[in-house]
């Protein structure tokens, strides 16, 4: 039997400690493991599981901002529950949160995912990969508010960029008004596509090069074609690397307050807000504490068990693979 | 079918891998590569099986020369050291995968696999996948997916090098019994000198700079290399090779080494006489050097026991002989300790004689 841990008088230690073995047994106070494991989870408790706890509470609650500081606030039971889901405003935020997961979300990598595997079949000299894989992530660096503040300019419909490229191309012929009702939406969503796509690209770019390439030298063998290649092995191979991926931009999508802040303030006439601008605007801006925290444990819900879903997918397609 | 044969071929990065090397493989033939580690034997596969392109010369299947030909359709199939299974399909799926590549029908497809998979002892695993089994099934799985493929050339990677001793040995006997691979020109490449042996109709010793330094009949190889270095890799324990110096006492030709004093064998002593070169390498198998009661009539010499092994089937003892140290085997059920003085025999008629230079083997 091997011991990791090994404490206190050297004559209680094992029969095959001699002290000159390579791989000595780690010798630490019993106090510095737990204290090792013990800081992480403190930190993780204070800025996560007690503002949860908290935002659980007041949601239960008819808090506002005087209430917040005079501790003057009453058990509603779930009324602030109940006005949420009845309004108008989260169910439209709702349709949004979909339009912009099933677009925004999607086509991010999608995209990402395109870019990157013909970016390695295609492109084989190491240094011009770097060059273009650097070009492509240029847009991930900015910060969300410079670019919703640039992709403003640029979608200005008067004299935007976007417009005048589009009607010098001929492919439209009047401006379209890209921040009226109905389209504002769309409008981030571009401006968000081409912000984050780079991550999924950065991702599956990583997890191709990753890939053994004894597998593709068989396939050569075997005869398959280019695009049967990427199809039947490329793709299945990078699985839970897409399914990463998604995860990643899903959640993402949950916290998603600064384009739709900088761009449209969510609107007009609230047509391009999503549930989290909603419990911002409601809780930071109009102080009804007690309301976005009903908001924001609703969207606590959706997104674990979104993620749940999906580390359950993940989880079968690496058993299925025997990696776990 | 076809046999294969390489022409001149040469191929290079930063320095020659492979130098101008030529090889012919019959129809039906089992050729085996053996040499040490990064020599440039997988090289030479990857070349045949079209992977890399080479600097110069031709391959040729048959009368065809494929050259220039996309690896799929030069007709040869080719399993990897690491096996290269498609992770996420099943043992079924993978063996199917050249077929379907053709275009087969499925119940054709389904045939084909079906064979193989019995032949191969594997039919219970068809919808595992390859996270799911076992090296030695993976190694099988991955040799069905080139028989499936019925090829007019196989080419076999190290594949069983991975596995441990009990399963490399069971399943070197699958190589022996494959009607599929006797039938074609197979080229199996191999660090084990003893798979080569097993296995080969004819081996190939490659050695550094690219080059075939032998070829042969495994016998041939083994009784009468051409260098050093073939002896040497051939045969475990290793060939003991000694530096010494070819000395005329009397009307006699000795070989002198540190205090060794030993007779050359009126065979060999005609193609030595003639040499001007004095300093020689000596080489003398363990197998011909045992303790003298175990080879009576042998010439006999004292030494010193440094290292002894009981290997159950026989036991490997290193002495020092005159500062000169020797391997030596024994009949397995004898056993030595350290530091204890034993007689040891040889037959001079045993001995090689290698020159010092170029290790080639002054007898041939």
């Amino acid at each position: 039997m091997r011991q990791a841990i090994v404490r206190g008088d050297p004559s209680t230690y094992p029969d095959w400690f001699d002290g000159k073995r390579r791989q000595r047994p780690l010798i630490v106070a019993r106090w510095v493991p737990i204290a090792m494991v013990g800081l992480p989870v403190a930190v993780l408790f204070a800025i996560v599981v007690y503002p949860t706890i908290w935002m659980f509470y007041h949601s239960l609650r008819d808090t506002n901002i005087t209430g917040l500081f005079t501790g003057n606030h009453a058990y509603v039971g779930f009324a602030n529950y109940g006005t949420v889901f009845s309004s108008d405003r989260f169910q439209d935020s709702l349709i949004h949160l979909l339009q912009y997961l099933s677009f925004g979300a999607v086509l991010q990598v999608i995209l990402g995912g395109i870019l990157a595997l013909t970016l390695y079949e295609v492109v084989k000299s190491n240094l011009w990969r770097t060059i273009i894989l650097i070009l492509l992530v240029l847009p991930m660096m900015l910060p969300p508010s410079i670019v919703g503040v640039l992709w403003r300019f640029l979608l200005t419909p008067s004299n935007g960029a976007v417009n005048q490229a589009l009607l010098d191309l001929g492919l439209i012929s009047a401006h379209i008004e890209w921040f009226n009702a109905g389209v504002s939406l769309w409008s981030i969503i571009i401006a968000d596509v081409w912000n984050w796509t780079a991550l999924p690209l950065l991702i599956i770019y990583s997890g191709r090069v990753s890939l053994p390439p004894a597998v593709y030298e068989a396939a050569r063998v075997d005869g398959a074609s280019q695009w049967k290649v990427v199809r039947r092995i490329t793709l299945p191979m990078l699985k839970e690397v897409i399914a990463i991926a998604f995860i990643l931009r899903f959640t993402d999508a949950f916290k998603f307050v600064d384009l739709v802040y900088v761009m449209t303030s969510g609107g007009p006439a609230q047509t391009s807000e999503l549930p989290t601008y909603i419990a911002f605007q409601r809780g930071i801006r109009e102080f009804a504490i007690g309301e976005a925290a009903a908001y924001a444990i609703i969207i606590f819900a959706i997104s674990a068990i979104l993620v749940t879903l999906f580390l359950q997918y993940m989880k079968r397609v690496m058993r299925a693979q025997g990696l776990a | 079918m076809a046999r294969l044969a390489i022409e001149g071929l040469c191929k290079g990065w930063d320095f020659p891998v492979i130098d101008d090397l030529s090889l012919t493989v019959e129809e039906g033939e089992f050729l085996v590569i053996v040499g040490p580690s990064g020599i440039g034997k997988t090289t030479l596969l990857r070349l045949v099986a079209g992977l890399e392109t080479p600097d110069g010369g031709r391959i040729l299947v048959g009368d065809r020369d494929v050259t220039r030909v996309p690896p799929y359709r030069r007709d040869v199939a080719m399993t990897f050291e690491s096996y290269a299974l498609y992770p996420h399909m099943t043992v079924a799926r993978n063996i199917a995968s050249p077929l379907k590549a053709r275009g087969l029908p499925e119940d054709e497809i389904r045939r084909r696999v079906g064979e193989v998979t019995r032949l191969l002892r594997i039919d219970m695993l068809l919808e595992r996948k390859p996270g799911e089994i076992s090296g030695g099934q993976k190694q099988r799985t991955a040799l069905g997916r080139t028989l499936v493929a019925d090829p007019q050339v196989f080419l076999l990677d190290e594949p069983i090098s991975h596995l441990d001793a009990r399963i490399r040995h069971e399943l070197r006997s699958q190589f022996h019994t494959l009607e599929d691979l006797r039938r074609v020109a197979t080229v199996y490449v191999t660090h084990d000198y003893a798979e080569a042996l097993s296995l080969g109709d004819r081996i190939a010793v490659m050695g550094n700079g690219g080059h075939l330094v032998q070829v042969g009949n495994p016998r041939n190889l083994f009784e009468q290399p051409a260098t050093l270095f073939v002896a040497e890799h051939l045969g475990q324990p290793t060939i003991n090779a000694i530096g010494a110096e070819l000395v005329d006492v009397d009307d006699r030709l000795e070989v002198h080494a540190g205090s060794l004093r030993l007779p050359v064998s009126p065979a060999h002593r005609a193609a030595l006489t003639k040499m001007q070169q004095r300093q020689v390498t000596i080489g003398l198998r363990p197998q011909h050097l045992r303790p003298a009661d175990e080879l009576p009539q042998g010439m006999e010499l004292e030494g010193r026991i440094d290292i002894f092994e009981a290997l159950g089937s026989t036991g490997v003892m290193i002495v020092d002989a005159g500062g000169v140290r020797l391997t030596a085997l024994t009949r397995p059920e004898r056993s030595f300790d350290h530091g204890e003085v034993v007689t040891l025999a040889l037959n001079p008629a045993a001995l090689y004689f290698f020159s010092p230079v170029d290790g080639r083997n002054l007898l041939l």
